[in-house]
């Protein structure tokens, strides 16, 4: 029966970005189907939609926040949490998977685990087609062929 | 009492639950008759297969499916066959057409279910005897499509895992039980109008979530709709895990407010040891069809709480300790007393006043005792303080003391003026109703200082929010009528047909004082925007008006109320469906009570006592003679008590020493009585000042009648004996037998058929009818044999609809220098009234204390934030509360509840009242507002021992 | 309260007024009420509206 406090917002999400948010979804109230255009388009001034912006954007649509959760966690491209300095996409499907795939995304999960990469997130994907020259994956979203362990450190050597 | 042994009136014996026939109702004209399995049913075209299969008697498996809910179609339980037509089509989402040839339990199609509930099983916990809540439709659904073993691996839950959830304090949900069938999700859409839960992720992965947080945390209000619609045990009320199943069923009528669900008490053992296992909202119920709130659902907890009293008690002086006695010794007492004051200081000097929460036939006696055994007209109800003015101004305009319509009706409204309510908080499953209309497409206008929900949120946009400042009312519905007959919009031949006194109002609305632009410095509404929500209303189809205390608790209630008579009667919005002016009653009983005859100049049925007429009825009838004369009403008998002349008090289940307006004048008229003898539950503020205590009963023990907000006549029936081991009309009776005036009973059906011989609008009612009619709307009589949904049909009750006009003359209560802001009072969701029912329950947990809402303007000059303990204070009193900083107040204006007795709200407010009914004026009381700490006052314990302290008379 | 009543008809003219406010009194007062008016009427108590207390002389 209270406003939703859900999880803590993120430090970022402080009352600028409440306003912010709250002039975006009004700039598409009164288009048919809001919701959608709305996250993209906070998605791309912020990265993400934070547990914060949810009641501010079903405030504005005259949803509710679970409606807007929902929807939220329905796209697996609507990330809910800040989006990290680096991405390293890995490609796990059959053809990579038979030169290797398996092992170097362990590495890889291994590595970031260590802290080694910084703020990195290690994501699976399958099949870049590019299966010629696999292992395949793409390194904040270089694509690259013939990866391995030590390609990879090297690749991100460097990174905080 | 009641046999209460037997099963109740339409149970066969034993529990089952309410038939589910799995898709709504159709409303069609045109006719489908289809053969199902070889029978053959004919339902309104557009009707669902699965449902014709129900009606035809034939149970088609279902998940999810319920008949609550727009069919979904997403389980494929409930596949059938039909002739000429390809492949097994789901029969939930399949219409009905004329002629068509159905197979539900062909091989294919058992196959086919058998299949899918297998897969079903093998991600649902195995361990259905572990879990063995009995109301699992799942567990019941796999024996009949006999798949008994899963076998694509057994039952281990994917969701097993995920959090159970606990948070809320009447069901748990239990992720590792759901099956993802989004009934619950849908049924907090479509029937409660919340959207509080949603399907989280997607695919395997999905799951059922309150938003990603808790229950508790949630937007849920917690209405139960969910839990009813979960066919598995992943939603459970908290009370079935704790207790098991029901074993029987007894059909009755929430005590709660004045929507008066219907509900099914689920009750395990008998007699005495009967428990509640839970209450489950009536499809049945013509005022909730199938629907509840919190209070009612879940929120009977009072009814054994440990605060109940159960035995009579008595003492000498307030000031003495209580002492337990024989029901003989209090009645005694009771009696003598009475007639002691009666020989000392005259007939007139003791008097009663009814409870609005106690049944027809409980205030039935009231009243009787009252005028024949005390032989006076000195009773009052409740009702005196909150619609009073509804009774007075509906009666003068249209002829009868009730609202025009039945809560269906708003299904057909296109436009609705809500005026000075909140029905999400005080009227919720009206509400629910409202909002579904609202996603429908009808627009609401909201008339109120405060910006409620119905203003905006979920699916809900106002076509306009007016903030209207309070005590403008008048003002305010002037204007609109001035817009609607100035702009040509009125409905001439409505008015020269229906209508008497036209050309003179007509004169009167036009005067340019009644302007939106003359009257938008007192209204605070701007005259354009006025003027916009005034067209809507008269030109929309179907324009329907509910109100709320916000507009009766005011020294022009009695005014507004006809003003608003006015404005459906100028634009014709009156006499059929989907218009009319609806109260929205506060407490359950409000319109019974005053039916019966609870005010001091009104036989029941609103029959002037001067009457000899009428009068002769009970004369005859009791033996006694009347006096023809009115009788005090509540305020008087304080008044008349602080002057020595009224010295002796029944008081009937009415906490009046904190529900009514200043506290202080009231419990000093309490302790200069005699003689103060009060009925209730519990040891209120007023058995402080009480001689003799009579224990009452709930209504779970009650046998009776509550009449809604609509007119509905409903059944109460006992679920268990009463706990202090007599009905309260009998108490009533006795008391009256003691002082020479017997009443005998033989059951309360007895009162109601003397009410029923005795009062034309319920001749036909009786306890047999309303038991084989479930409920009915009075007027019952023989031109109306099955009540009155709607009423004014084609003419008003006292002929013509009378135009009364309405001038504005402004309240005497001014904000000034030193109380510059006005105060106004509202409820909320979890509590009721007083609170002294739901205080005793775990409604609590949202609602713990007042809250003073404060615009943060207001706020800010005063160095006020939210969660500070503020100083609330008026001319008459002050007391201490927290406050919550928010934007649903205009500047200007604050807003808190009176739900508890330690903040005493009503120890500011004044005794300023309507200027015909004396309805208090709650809804407007200057005030001050200034943190509580600058006085040394720095927490709650110290605002306990501060709060009734008056403050001296400036 | 009775003073409410007057200022609510103040609109109408004096004798309209007064009839009304009696019919008020008479259907909604209990006689010690109207009694108690009747006396602060005689004795020219002037915090009674002027056309209360004619009404109230004509109880
Ligand atoms: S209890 Fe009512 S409001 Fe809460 S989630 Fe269930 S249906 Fe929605
Ligand atoms: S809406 Fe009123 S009558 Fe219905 S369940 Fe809730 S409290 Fe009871
Ligand atoms: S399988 Fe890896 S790129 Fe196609
Ligand atoms: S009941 Fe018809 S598809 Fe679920």
């Amino acid at each position: 029966m209270s406003t939703p406090t859900s999880t803590p917002a993120s430090p970022e999400a402080g009352p600028d970005r409440s306003a912010l948010v709250r002039a975006v979804a009004e700039h598409h109230r009164d288009q048919r189907g809001p919701l959608l255009p709305v996250l993209h388009e906070v998605l791309a001034e912020f990265g993400y939609v934070d547990a914060a912006d949810v009641p501010v954007i079903a405030d504005v649509l005259n949803l509710s926040a679970a409606e807007v959760h929902g929807v939220v966690s329905f796209y697996h491209d609507v990330r809910t949490t800040p989006p990290p300095t680096h991405v390293v996409a890995l490609c796990r499907a059959e053809a990579c998977q038979a030169v290797g795939a398996e092992s170097l995304y362990a590495a890889a999960q291994e590595r970031a685990a260590s802290g080694e990469m910084g703020d990195t997130e290690v994501q699976q994907v399958f099949c870049l087609g590019n299966c010629a020259l696999g292992p395949s994956g793409t390194v904040d979203g270089r694509l690259l062929g013939r990866l391995d362990a030590a390609r990879l450190t090297e690749l991100t050597a460097g990174w905080r | 009492m009641t046999t209460l042994d037997q099963p109740a009136l339409g149970e066969p014996g034993g529990y089952a639950p309410e038939p589910d026939l799995g898709t709504p109702p159709v409303a069609s004209q045109a006719d489908a008759t289809v053969t199902i399995d070889g029978r053959q049913v004919t339902v309104p075209a557009g009707t669902s297969v699965m449902r014709a299969a129900a009606v035809a008697g034939i149970d088609v498996p279902k998940l999810c499916a319920t008949d609550s809910l727009k069919a979904f179609g997403s389980c494929r339980m409930c596949l059938v066959e039909v002739d000429g037509a390809r492949g097994t089509p789901a029969s939930c989402t399949t219409p009905c057409a004329d002629g068509m040839v159905v197979s539900t339990q062909t091989e294919q199609v058992q196959r086919l279910r058998r299949n899918v509930m297998e897969l079903y099983l093998s991600d649902h916990p195995a361990d259905c005897q572990g879990c063995a809540r009995g109301s699992c439709e799942m567990q019941a659904m796999a024996v009949t499509v006999g798949a008994v073993e899963a076998r694509y691996g057994n039952g281990r839950d994917h969701l097993a895992e995920s959090s159970y959830d606990a948070s809320n304090p009447y069901f748990d949900y239990d992720p590792a039980a759901c099956i993802v069938c989004s009934r619950c999700v849908r049924a907090c859409g479509e029937v409660q109008g919340t959207f509080a839960l949603t399907v989280e992720g997607r695919g395997f992965d999905s799951r059922i979530t309150p938003g990603g947080t808790d229950f508790l945390s949630s937007e849920c209000v917690s209405c139960g709709a969910c839990v009813q619609a979960c066919p598995t045990s992943a939603l459970q009320e908290k009370s079935l895990i704790e207790l098991g199943m029901p074993t029987r069923v007894v059909d009755t009528t929430c005590a709660y407010c004045g929507v008066g669900c219907s509900f099914r008490a689920e009750v395990q053992g008998t007699g005495e040891d009967t428990q509640v296992v839970r209450m489950m909202p009536a499809k049945t119920g013509g005022a909730n069809e199938g629907h509840s709130c919190v209070k009612g659902r879940f929120a009977y907890g009072y009814t054994n709480h440990p605060d109940r009293q159960l035995h009579p008690m008595v003492r000498d002086s307030i000031d003495d300790e209580w002492r337990v006695v024989s029901w003989e010794e209090a009645v005694a007492k009771a009696a003598d007393g009475f007639s002691a004051i009666q020989r000392d200081h005259g007939v007139g000097a003791i008097g009663g006043i009814s409870s609005s929460r106690c049944t027809n036939e409980e205030v039935y006696v009231v009243q009787k005792m009252v005028r024949a055994a005390f032989g006076n007209n000195n009773v009052d109800t409740c009702a005196r303080v909150c619609h009073s003015p509804t009774g007075y101004g509906l009666n003068q305009t249209f002829g009868t003391s009730a609202g025009t319509q039945d809560f269906k009706s708003v299904e057909q409204a296109d436009v609705v003026l809500l005026i000075g309510a909140n029905p999400t908080d005080a009227h919720p499953v009206f509400a629910s109703r409202l909002k579904r209309r609202l996603r429908q497409g009808a627009q609401i206008v909201v008339a109120d200082p405060r910006r409620i929900d119905l203003v905006h949120g979920p699916h809900v946009e106002a076509a306009a929010h007016l903030p209207v400042l309070p005590g403008s009312n008048v003002a305010f519905v002037n204007a609109m009528a001035h817009t609607v007959v100035t702009e040509g919009l009125h409905d001439e031949a409505f008015l020269r047909e229906r209508c008497e006194n036209v050309d003179s109002y007509l004169a009167f609305i036009a005067r340019p004082e009644n302007s939106p632009e003359a009257t938008e410095e007192v209204t605070g509404i701007p005259a354009e925007q006025l003027r916009a929500a005034a067209r809507l209303y008269a030109e929309a189809p179907n324009a329907a008006i509910y109100y709320g205390l916000g507009v009766t608790e005011h020294s022009q209630g009695s005014t507004m109320v006809m003003g608003m008579a006015n404005l459906a009667m100028i634009t014709g919005n009156i006499g059929r469906e989907g218009v009319g002016v609806n109260p929205l009653r506060g407490q359950n009983n409000v319109q019974g009570s005053c039916d019966m005859g609870s005010f001091p100049h009104e036989l029941p049925g609103y029959r002037h006592i001067s009457r000899p007429e009428v009068r002769a009825i009970y004369e005859d009838l009791w033996g006694r003679t009347l006096d023809p004369e009115p009788g005090l009403r509540i305020p008087n008998m304080f008044d008349s008590a602080l002057a020595g002349t009224f010295r002796g008090l029944y008081v009937q289940g009415e906490d009046i020493a904190q529900s009514d307006p200043n506290t202080q004048h009231v419990e000093a008229a309490l302790r200069s009585m005699d003689l103060v003898v009060v009925q209730d539950l519990f040891l209120n503020e007023t058995a402080r000042f009480a001689h003799v205590f009579l224990p009452g009963t709930s209504f779970l023990e009650k046998d009776g009648t509550f009449t809604n907000a609509e007119r509905r006549i409903n059944r109460v029936r006992p679920a268990l004996p009463p706990r202090q081991g007599k009905d309260e009309w009998q108490i009533t009776c006795d008391i009256a037998a003691a002082m020479g005036f017997p009443m005998p009973y033989a059951g309360a059906h007895e009162i109601m058929d003397e009410i029923a011989a005795t009062t034309p609008t319920f001749a036909g009612v009786s306890f047999a009818r309303l038991d084989a009619e479930g409920s009915m709307q009075w007027p019952v009589t023989d031109a109306a044999p099955h009540g009155t949904p709607t009423m004014h049909v084609g003419e008003f009750v006292r002929g013509k609809g009378n135009l009364v006009e309405t001038v504005y003359v402004p309240t005497t209560e001014r904000t000034n220098r030193r109380f510059p802001l006005v105060l106004t009072t509202g409820r909320i969701l979890s509590q009721y009234n007083v609170g002294a029912q739901t205080r005793r329950t775990a409604n609590q947990t949202w609602h713990p204390e007042d809250i003073l809402e404060i615009h943060p303007a207001d706020a800010h000059v005063r160095g006020i934030s939210t969660g500070d303990l503020v100083e609330l204070s008026s001319r008459v009193g002050s007391t201490t509360l927290r406050a919550e900083v928010s934007e649903r107040m205009p500047a200007g204006v604050v807003y808190t509840t009176f739900h508890h007795p330690v903040t005493g709200a009503n120890v500011v407010t004044t005794e300023n009242s309507d200027w015909a009914t004396n309805c208090p004026e709650y809804k407007v009381t200057a005030v001050e507002v200034g943190v509580a700490n600058a006085r040394g006052l720095t927490d709650a314990e110290a605002a306990a021992r501060d709060e009734r302290e008056p403050a001296g008379r400036s | 309260m009775g003073n409410d009543i007057a200022r609510q008809l103040a609109h109408l003219d004096e004798e309209e007024a007064v009839t009304r406010i009696v019919a008020h009194l008479d259907r909604f007062w209990d006689p010690r009420m109207r009694r108690t008016l009747q006396a602060l009427a005689a004795a020219g108590d002037d915090t009674l509206d002027p056309r209360l207390a004619a009404a109230a002389r004509r109880l």
